[in-house]
């Protein structure tokens, strides 16, 4: 934490520096990750370089604070909003692209941008809110989840999801361990071993290729335009459920709810009771790249690591701004080692990618794959596990 | 002089450095590496591949006089490879050796771990330095999670703890530069340990000045409109934009073909050369004889 003692100790006005170190927490209130940490930090910088020189002050300030591409393209905005004198709605306003800053309470001027930004957007909310309104609305008539326990069915996916993760248990890094029957020789430990025999190497130790653990993220589109596969899919994912731990299930539709526990509830009965009370708005319209967008923000940091596999299920059709849906699953495609799209709908011969969501979305798959039944899931299953690998 | 001027002309002095070592930085760049240099913290370097993100580190060395240690990450860095390694082969034939010997074994087993069979690899080798290296870790998005938590250690404690010698502490702390291509998303904790830094591709001046410098040969007028055409193909939509070391390549291969100047008629000739600026074949389709003559009659 910055104290007072920092500040004596400092050459440069201490009002200045107090000003300065102010600044980490209006980056806060932005959004920005900064800690109070970053505020000695700064205020080291300052006094070493001296803080009269403007230019000099930007540059320090926006390496020091800014921690992603994303914070570095607001940062000189948000720069001018606090330290420039009066003329700051001339600066924000020049740039329309970039994101609303908070200011702070006490700063005058900035209260008329706001509010002409807020109206600006409530206009095109209202128009859009306009356009989509038919499919926007959520179906708050209760499913009948009851389709989920039909037992002819169940049994096959159940044999294939077995299959599956049987698979999965097996896939292998390209990092290696030590293990009693590998297939190179561990030279180190070895020599290790061979210092008991005098340095002769009487016995041998192995390694091997490390076993993976990927962890699987579902998210299963469950709109009205999916509603034939729904059940289907939900199925999968309750046998996938059941046959690996580190699997997590969500369904979207225009918001996106985790459903894992509630399918891996051992009693029937009450599951369909718990997705019943999840499952609001089932059957309506989809976003899916806010539904994505959402979960980057609340579950991404955590759920999605360098190994884990995102599998969307979806066809593709979007009520929602597709660049909303490209920016999302960039964002997820990063995070994650591979981003799998099953639709439904390829399997139709004569099925190109029109919808405009699963356009925008290509780039950013590393697999599409049909998956309208339990044959193509099957077909499919060798190129996903290949994928996830 | 206050200390501010004092900091303008250290600024405007690496700039001239950084220059005549054959990298044009701007003067932001050239405060943070300044900056960096006083808070002893590393640098993380962003931005799109061909921006000159591994320059940075190479001029730098340049200008400081410092050597360069450079760790190219991928996937499946290990310790071993990144930080020190026994020599086993010459450790076996030291212990046969030995045999022979006389002393008591925990001497002989001191010989056998003693620096002389360790083998530094970059790591190891930057905090060991005398004089502070300026040590280039590329591509740390290619390494995974797990060599990234290792290097957050080194780069907080600068200390590498070596089982069978003990802990070895930096003599002297090296300059750590970082570079991501953003493949994959960098832990939070790495990030908030360093300055950070995103390169654009150059501006129209910016690049010019760096074709002078590089491609000297290239008279004035080439060089502006080979720096014109590429910034208007980087506006299009390309796969693969291309960056400041095409532009270089371009200008080469122009120069080679005796091409002197840009101009809509010689467009079936620089469509020849235009395999060291467009590297896809989707984007190459693109570049029909037409196009050529359209973007090569505006520079």
């Amino acid at each position: 934490m910055l104290t007072v003692a920092d500040l004596e100790r400092s050459n440069v006005g201490t009002v200045l520096l107090t000003r300065i170190a102010g600044f980490t927490s209006f980056l806060h209130a932005n959004g920005y990750g900064v800690s109070a940490a970053d505020s000695v930090d700064i205020v080291n910088a300052a006094t070493q370089t001296g803080v009269v020189d403007q230019a000099i002050l930007r540059w320090n300030l926006k390496s020091l604070l800014c921690n992603r591409y994303e914070e570095w393209q607001r940062f000189d905005a948000l720069f001018d909003t606090y330290f420039l004198p009066p003329n700051i709605k001339v600066f924000i306003q020049g740039d329309a692209a970039i994101g609303k800053p908070e200011v702070p309470t006490g700063q005058k001027d900035s209260s008329a941008y706001e509010s002409a930004n807020d109206t600006e957007h409530e206009l095109v909310d209202e128009t859009r809110a306009a356009r989509y309104a038919a499919s926007r609305e959520e179906n708050l008539s209760s499913t009948d989840f009851s389709e989920l326990d039909q037992a002819d069915q169940a049994r096959k996916v159940e044999a294939l999801m077995r299959r599956l993760a049987r698979h999965l248990k097996h896939l292998k890094l390209r990092r290696e361990a030590r293990s009693p029957r590998g297939r190179r020789l561990d030279l180190q430990s070895t020599i290790r071993q061979s210092v008991s025999t005098g340095g002769t190497p009487l016995r041998f130790a192995w390694k091997t290729r490390r076993r993976v653990r990927p962890r699987l993220v579902l998210l299963l589109d469950v709109s009205r335009s999916m509603n034939a596969y729904s059940f289907f899919y939900l199925r999968l994912a309750r046998a996938l459920c059941n046959e690996l731990k580190d699997v997590h299930c969500f369904i979207f539709h225009t918001g996106i709810t985790e459903v894992g526990d509630a399918l891996r509830d051992p009693d029937p009965w009450r599951a369909q009771e718990r997705l019943n009370v999840l499952a609001a708005g089932w059957a309506g319209g989809t976003r899916i790249g806010e539904c994505l967008q959402d979960f980057n923000r609340d579950q991404g940091s955590r759920l999605v690591h360098s190994r884990t596999g995102v599998i969307i299920v979806s066809d593709g059709y979007d009520t929602g701004e597709t660049s909303v849906l490209a920016d999302a699953l960039g964002t997820l495609r990063r995070r994650a080692r591979r981003v799998v799209w099953l639709n439904p709908l390829l399997n139709q011969p004569d099925f190109t990618p029109v919808a405009q969501g699963m356009r925008a979305a290509m780039p950013y798959l590393d697999l599409l794959a049909p998956g309208g039944d339990l044959a193509a899931i099957e077909r499919v299953l060798p190129k996903l596990i290949e994928s996830l690998q | 002089m206050t200390l501010a001027d004092d900091r303008i002309a250290d600024v405007a002095g690496l700039q001239g450095q950084l220059e005549s070592a054959g990298y044009i930085a701007e003067a932001s760049l050239a405060a943070t590496l300044l900056l960096t240099l006083d808070l002893e913290r590393p640098l993380l370097v962003e931005g799109d591949a061909g921006v000159g993100k591994t320059e940075i580190a190479k001029a730098f060395a340049t200008a400081r006089g410092a050597r360069l240690i450079r760790l190219q990450c991928y996937e499946g860095l290990d310790v071993h490879a990144a930080m020190y390694e026994w020599n086993y082969q010459r450790q076996l034939l030291a212990i046969k050796l030995l045999e022979q010997d006389d002393r008591p074994l925990a001497e002989k087993e001191k010989d056998i771990f003693s620096e002389t069979y360790l083998l530094k690899r970059p790591l190891l080798e930057a905090i060991s330095c005398d004089e502070p290296p300026v040590l280039l870790i590329d591509e740390v998005d290619r390494a995974d999670e797990a060599f990234e938590a290792y290097l957050l250690e080194l780069l907080s404690d600068f200390q590498i703890s070596i089982p069978e010698l003990g802990t070895v502490d930096a003599i002297t702390k090296p300059l750590v530069i970082i570079t991501s291509n953003g493949t994959r998303e960098l832990s939070d904790a790495l990030r908030r340990r360093c300055l950070y830094q995103f390169i654009e591709y150059p501006d129209f001046a910016k690049e010019l000045a760096i074709v002078n410098i590089k491609v000297p040969q290239a008279e004035e007028q080439l060089a502006r409109q080979v720096v014109a055409f590429v910034q208007q193909i980087r506006r299009m939509e390309l796969q693969k934009i291309p960056g400041v070391a095409e532009t270089l390549d371009w200008t080469a291969a122009l120069l080679r073909m005796g091409i002197t100047v840009i101009n809509d008629e010689g467009s079936e000739r620089i469509i020849d050369t235009l395999g060291a600026l467009i590297k896809t074949r989707e984007d190459r389709t693109g570049f029909t004889p037409d196009v050529v003559a359209r973007i090569a009659a505006t520079c």
